[in-house]
């Protein structure tokens, strides 16, 4: 089996070649950066999507399919996560659901395009929310979840991959705070998005954030201005979240409708610098502001 | 001695056409019993070979000799199916892992049998050719099939209609074949391997069709939204997958409510095992669970019943024949009269004849003997295929 | 010297019998047995070959008394001295003709196959004019090539007593004759005693003495 990496981003470690080796890998950047965390030199760790898609839609090659399947474990995030799972073939035991817990608290995708065929009954896309780890409590039970994998096959290092969760745990809790603080300041305001991927963050920190489908590099049609129009409050100051910085027009149109805008990267791929903490830092320190 | 014996063997010799039916006859009723008998001997082996590499089978509540029957000689007997839920449920017991089959369907005679990568690293079964599964729509043939069929990798395989009126149903699927495996000597070799998913298509659960959003044809489309289509009966399902349109399959519904006709379960240790048929011994739970070798060796207890049956019926064929052959044996003799007084009256003694007769006889019981062993050796060369065919 | 003495034989649920005060045959002669058919005169050839034991009287070859001989040394002696020619040939089916001549070797422990054996074979075939039919089966030969192959059997270990039973029986006159002359040449090479039943009045040339049997047969 050729390895396949992409991003340059070297995981084989040489301590690792000397103890048992369990490959892991992941559907997207945020577990991956969990088991890097907790896993860190005990595991030969594997991230293979190109970073100029969104992992939630991607199709991964033969090659690259054949990389999950010979994996010891493949993290998924659950929550219908990665599409692509549904059509492939996949060892099931080496499948580990990290939101399996709490799917209960899973949210459901509101006006989402579903069909049904023939008259007799709706069949509704399975539609629920996969941003799971934009509530960083919801995060760290992820990677509660991934530290306890591990140390099913690895138990003989339990104590540091438990030392190593609690590291992460603390880390994550402290964004939660830092989420918490800033977020008290826009409660007056209404908060939009620019796409459905901030359910968890509006459920967590109480945003009550409504969503339209803008994409950053491409100016919206007539009918998704005014879909816009249907979610702002003129009562309100309109904040939209971004995933990434929209393009100048749009920008200029956002500014002559009076709505701000504040670039909240969920992070899903793997960041050209920095991690999945840098990152959501970022994103805090932008809402500070 | 010597003499007697080149006589013996210039009359057998003489006769050769006689001398065949009977050595033949007597050749075949001496290999019927040993056949049988190596042949169910074998057939015990086998299936319980099979049955002994596969701890715990787990489905429907029922006919557990069905179950088992189903899950490892992919017999498709008719059994409830259980839910994919099931296997989430048992492997959350950390007792082990489990591994879903369902086989309902048949390609070309052939049992298609859904199940996930883990069975074919379960059953130590490797490829010859080309890959193992990856994508819905694939599907990895047994060495027999292939060689059936004739197929190998890059053909298609359809899988056959269950019922050519049930058009809301199931209808064939064509499969590409992506691997042929090594031979196994098990009924894995005749059997055609796909994904749970590709199966569930096969069912109807799971489809693919155009983007309904794009849909321009007025005929197809019965009431449309900005948030909701729904179109008619008409819309053309796919009934090929590959690379352009897997991305429109898809399934309706939470697959955990999906059917699979039995759960294969590995167990971590025999304690395990143990802990996990004591779970399924409580009334509430609405699934069986069966040790196959136990199930195998209780239907083997009922064949070895009918082996009975049958050594006794031969044993009577036999002793009929050996009367008759007797018979054939004293009228030959007594045809042979004035051969035997032409030989006293040149100078032979009774116990002379008596000795060139005697070895008439001896090489005939040891053609016959040859015969049966023969025969008995072939059987061990077909006994394999022929107890995968027509046996399990 | 055969001598037959008081010989009284009957067969079994049979009204056949057959009774002879005294029949003698010097050595070396040929003697020919004529009479009608039923007057026992096969019976009194298998009676000089031992074959059949009469019930009360002697058959004496050379002073062996062998009528008092055991089955064995009886069967061992008429193997050795006793070259039997046969009315209907008695040759078996399933040998053919090589094996056929060499039967008394195969069924008798006292004659044993050497190489100078089939050597002899050849050697009397080629006299009998059937050595190009040695590997043949009885069923493809002719009456007088099965006649020739039933002398040749008899005569090739030598036989001191020729027993011949209708030897010309069926036929022409050419082999009747080939038949006679072979009979009468073993009998002067081998200086045996020759001892020929038949009926046909055509071969009695050459024979030293003729007996008409019902002078002899008292019942």
């Amino acid at each position: 089996m050729m390895a396949f990496f992409s991003c340059g981003k070297e995981n084989a470690k040489e301590a690792v070649k000397k103890k048992e080796i369990v490959t892991v890998i992941t559907v997207n950047y945020p577990l991956y950066f969990f088991a890097d965390r907790i896993g860190g030199d005990l595991i030969s760790l594997q991230y293979i999507i190109p970073a100029d898609v969104d992992p939630a839609y991607w199709n991964p090659n033969e090659e690259e399919l054949s990389l999950y399947q010979s994996a010891d474990i493949i993290l998924a995030n659950g929550a219908n996560y990665a599409k692509w799972m549904e059509n492939v073939s996949l060892p099931s035991s080496r499948i580990v659901n990290t939101s399996a817990s709490f799917k209960d608290e899973l949210l459901p995708l509101k006006n989402v395009a579903s069909h049904n065929h023939g008259p007799e009954g709706e069949h509704q896309h399975k539609g629920v929310a996969f941003t799971t780890w934009l509530d960083f409590d919801l995060a760290i039970e992820q990677a509660e979840v991934i530290k306890d994998i591990l140390i099913k096959k690895l138990p003989k290092e339990k104590l540091v991959l438990d030392e190593n969760f609690e590291n992460l745990r603390e880390d994550l809790e402290r964004l939660g705070k830092k989420m918490i603080d800033v977020t008290l300041q826009l409660k007056d305001i209404n908060v939009l998005g620019s796409h459905p991927v901030y359910q968890y963050l509006s459920k967590s920190y109480n945003l009550n954030i409504r969503s339209v489908h803008f994409e950053p590099d491409v100016f919206p049609s007539n009918e998704q201005w005014r879909e816009l129009e249907t979610i702002v409050d003129r009562s309100k100051e309109n904040l939209m979240l971004w995933e990434g910085h929209p393009n100048k027009k749009t920008e200029n149109r956002f500014h002559e409708l009076n709505i701000d805008i504040l670039v909240f990267n969920p992070c899903e791929n793997m960041p050209a610098k920095g991690d999945f903490l840098n990152v959501m830092k970022d994103n805090i320190d932008r809402i500070a502001k | 001695m010597k003499e007697s014996f080149y006589l013996a063997i210039k009359y057998l010799v003489f006769y050769k056409f006689r001398t065949l039916v009977l050595v033949l006859s007597i050749g075949l009723i001496l290999f019927l019993p040993i056949g049988l008998q190596r042949l169910i001997v074998e057939s015990e082996e086998q299936m319980l070979l099979r049955a002994d590499a596969t701890p715990l089978v787990i489905g429907a509540k029922g006919s557990s000799t069905d179950l088992v029957i189903n899950t490892l000689y992919f017999e498709q007997e008719e059994i409830e199916p259980i839910k994919l839920l099931k296997v989430e449920e048992l492997n959350s017991t950390e007792l082990g892992y489990a591994i879903p089959i369902l086989s309902v369907f048949k390609a070309r005679g052939f049992p298609i049998v859904g199940t996930d990568l883990d069975y074919f690293s379960f059953r130590n079964l490797t490829l010859n050719d080309g890959r193992n599964l990856q994508y819905v729509g694939e599907c990895v043939l047994g060495s027999e099939v292939a060689k059936k069929l004739d197929l190998s990798v890059g053909d298609a395989l359809v899988s056959s209609p269950e019922n050519f009126i049930d058009l809301a149903g199931i209808y064939p699927l064509k499969m590409k074949i992506v691997g042929v495996l090594k031979v196994s000597n098990t009924p894995d070799d005749t059997a055609v391997f796909t994904d749970l998913k590709t199966n569930w298509i096969i069912m109807g659960l799971g489809h693919g069709h155009q983007d309904l959003q794009k849909i321009e044809d007025p005929t197809l489309i019965l009431k449309r939204d900005s948030s909701r289509v729904t179109t008619s009966s008409k819309v053309f399902m796919f009934n090929e997958i590959n690379a352009e349109n897997l991305d429109s399959f898809h399934f309706h519904g939470s697959l955990e409510e999906y059917p699979i006709t039995s759960i294969l379960f590995v167990p971590n240790d025999v304690k395990s095992a143990t802990i996990l048929r004591g779970r399924f011994g409580a009334k509430e739970m609405e699934e069986q669970i069966a040790v196959p070798s136990d199930v195998v060796e209780n239907l083997l207890q009922t064949i070895f019943r009918i082996k009975r049956i049958f050594n006794m019926v031969f044993t009577l064929v036999g002793i009929a024949t050996l009367i008759i052959i007797g018979l054939i044996v004293v009228l030959t003799l007594r045809l042979r009269k004035e051969e035997l007084f032409t030989m006293f009256t040149i100078g032979s003694s009774r116990y002379k004849t008596m000795e060139i007769i005697g070895f008439e006889l001896i090489l005939m019981i040891v053609l016959s003997g040859t015969i049966a062993s023969v025969l008995y050796g072939f059987t061990g060369f077909f006994i394999e295929d022929f107890i995968r065919q027509f046996i399990i | 010297m055969i001598t037959l003495e008081n010989i009284f034989f009957r067969y079994p649920d049979s009204d056949f019998k057959l009774e002879v005060d005294r029949l003698a045959f010097n050595s070396g002669s040929k003697t020919a047995i004529i009479g009608t058919s039923g007057y026992g005169k096969t019976t009194m050839l298998n009676l000089i070959a031992g074959i059949i034991l009469p019930v009360s009287g002697d058959v004496i070859i050379e002073q062996n008394k062998i009528s008092a001989f055991s089955d064995k040394n009886r069967r061992d002696f008429r193997i050795q001295n006793i070259g039997f020619i046969f009315q209907d040939f008695k040759l078996i089916s399933y040998l053919n003709v090589m094996d056929n001549i060499l039967l008394p070797f195969r069924i008798n422990s006292t004659l044993q196959i050497k190489r100078e054996t089939k050597q002899s074979v050849a050697e009397l075939a080629e006299e009998l004019g059937i050595a190009d039919k040695l590997k043949k089966f009885p069923s493809k030969l002719s009456h007088g090539e099965k006649q020739r192959v039933a002398i040749c059997r008899a005569l090739l270990n030598q036989p001191s007593i020729i027993l011949a039973d209708e030897p010309t029986g069926n036929l022409d006159p050419e082999n009747k004759k080939k038949i006679m002359d072979i009979l009468f040449s073993a009998v002067e090479k081998y200086n045996a005693t020759l001892i020929t039943v038949t009926h046909d009045h055509d071969m009695l040339k050459g024979f030293e003495k003729i007996i008409d049997f019902k002078d002899f047969q008292k019942l």
